[in-house]
């Protein structure tokens, strides 16, 4: 189950990289956020897989959409400018990064001690956990975010109208 | 398990290299292609990548609930992100009737 949920993932990022068309690009990028909400089931999670399902791959996949249909720039522009040498330099710092990255993780001894201490599957998180956590523990910070989405919310709406 | 077991079924160092290689992904997304609604999603997968190792860490950690109220807060500022930045794309659009970030290097009209 894990390797299907990571190829999902990896295969639509993958996509979404490669696409010529910004339209599939989106739904690469939809693909991609459900291969996450897989994996975060296999983490024991429901709780976070259903946040990702209802605000990524539905809210902010709409939103996403919307505003490439609204712009109707469904390719890409020509390229004012081929950048050779930082296109290449950049996809080897890349390449050098995730191989060094990933060489790392696999070599560590701690994480693996980690890994072993914590094989035992873990009840699964509910809604009642998170939510005692959120409101129990985090009580400002849960009403810094819905001041930070308020002011999102007015920010956009101020950038988008002609006349205000 | 160890080692390339760990990859195939589900270690925690399987969940990091997923998590390390979409964060790669979604970079190369932003580095490589012109399109601001393209490079928008690519900062998307590197939250998203970020998301995967906080919370395969609380998973081998004993399932802590920290973890996920901290992931509560990062969509709720990855959702303000979407907004303030989609609308930046349509105001840019407006101005300049582009999207392609190379296009939008001088901050003069």
């Amino acid at each position: 189950m894990f390797i299907t949920f990571a190829l999902i993932t990896l295969l639509g990022a993958l996509g979404m990289l490669l696409q010529k068309n910004v339209v599939v690009a989106g739904l690469c990028m939809v693909a991609t956020f459900f291969g996450v909400a897989g994996l975060f089931v296999l983490l024991a999670n429901p709780v976070a897989a259903a946040l990702q399902i209802i605000v990524y791959s539905g809210a902010i996949m709409v939103l996403v959409l919307f505003v490439i249909m609204m712009l109707n720039s469904h390719q890409e522009e020509e390229a004012a400018a081929s950048r050779p040498v930082q296109r290449w330099l950049s996809l080897a710092l890349l390449a050098a990064l995730a191989f060094g990255a990933v060489k790392l993780v696999l070599s560590s001894g701690g994480l693996k001690a980690l890994a072993e201490k914590g094989a035992a599957m873990p009840q699964a998180m509910t809604l009642q956990k998170a939510g005692t956590a959120l409101f129990a523990d985090h009580l400002l910070g849960f009403e810094v975010a819905g001041l930070l989405l308020l002011a999102a919310m007015i920010g956009a709406v101020a950038l988008t109208k002609r006349n205000l | 398990m160890s080692g390339m077991d760990a990859i195939l079924h589900g270690g925690l160092q399987g969940y990091l290299v997923v998590a390390l290689l979409l964060f790669a992904l979604g970079l190369a997304t932003v580095l490589l292609r012109r399109t601001l609604l393209l490079q928008f999603m690519g900062v998307e997968l590197m939250l998203n990548a970020a998301n995967v190792a906080l919370l395969a860490f609380a998973r081998f950690r004993g399932g802590d609930a920290q973890a996920t109220v901290f992931y509560l807060f990062i969509i709720a500022v990855a959702a303000c992100e979407a907004a303030i930045g989609l609308a930046l794309v349509i105001g840019l659009f407006r101005h300049r009737d582009t999207t392609d970030s190379d296009r939008a290097a001088s901050l003069k009209q």
